[in-house]
């Protein structure tokens, strides 16, 4: 997975139908090589995260499968069906083309490395 | 260090829902089982409660949870007496610092259950428990003579 998508695969979904979306939770982590992003997406597979980094605003978006097989009803419901969006502003330059991202357990973990001019340096006293 | 946090979906959780395996028709509580329950905003130290959704075909009923970040060998499940309790420990690790808490559930099970039969499966965060129902309560047609 990477951060930069063609656009069909990163088309903004607003023909005209309004989404209902929800912010998933999510946790920031960092040191002084990179940023790493969990984001908790229960339900969502592989095929559902779509990321996108524009002007320094990072969208995760996770797309759940909410098809109910056939014959198959509802009988309670307690967990939202709905799909997840978190934007998150970068205030801090990342290598965009290192950024990597795992989906595992319904957590997704983005790790952006921080480019040099950001990272931490020691200034030697002379 | 021990982190206890609210569980998202129990912000909206309404009520305790134990009872409704015995009920499964009994549709969703009321509004003032709903201000009964505020008391319960405030999750205890001892775990949190999973919330639930359950689904039924003709052949099984079918509930589930939502367990991100839980690994399959922290979610222990346990049949004792007609209840069925779901525990999961979710462990997460933020740098140095290893955070741990445990969410958790306990279900009646409906009369008419195969209970040996009983699998659970756990996908992209969500645990699935299947309980297939016993022959004698699948609908069947009865042919008249």
């Amino acid at each position: 997975m990477n951060a930069t998508c063609s656009p069909s695969t990163c088309a903004p979904a607003t023909s005209g139908v309004t989404e209902s979306l929800r912010k998933p939770l999510y946790n920031v982590n960092g040191n002084a090589e990179a940023y790493e992003v969990r984001v908790e997406m229960p339900g969502v597979p592989k095929s559902g995260v779509k990321l996108d980094l524009e002007d320094n605003i990072l969208t995760v978006r996770g797309e759940r499968n909410t098809t109910v097989p056939e014959g198959m009803k509802a009988l309670h419901r307690e967990l939202s069906p709905l799909s997840y969006i978190l934007r998150l502003r970068l205030n801090t330059p990342v290598e965009e083309d290192k950024m990597t991202a795992k989906l595992e357990d319904g957590v997704l973990t983005l790790r952006l490395p921080l480019k040099e001019v950001a990272k931490p340096r020691q200034i030697p006293v002379l | 260090m021990k982190l206890i946090r609210t569980n998202p979906s129990s912000l909206n959780r309404v009520s305790d829902f134990d009872e409704w395996f015995r009920h499964p028709f009994a549709g969703l509580p009321s509004l003032g089982q709903f201000f009964s329950n505020l008391g319960e905003v405030f999750p205890g130290v001892t775990g949190d409660k999973l919330a639930i959704d359950v689904h039924e075909d003709k052949d099984n009923y079918f509930a589930s949870f939502e367990v991100p970040g839980v690994k399959k060998e922290d979610v222990k499940l346990e049949l004792n007496s007609g209840m069925l309790t779901v525990s999961a420990e979710k462990r997460e690790k933020n740098g140095d610092n290893e955070s741990s808490y445990s969410l958790t559930r306990s279900v009646s099970v409906p009369d008419g259950v195969n209970v040996e039969a009983i699998a659970a499966k756990l996908e992209d965060g969500i645990l699935t428990v299947t309980l297939p129902k016993a022959e004698h309560r699948k609908p069947r047609t009865i042919a008249l003579n």
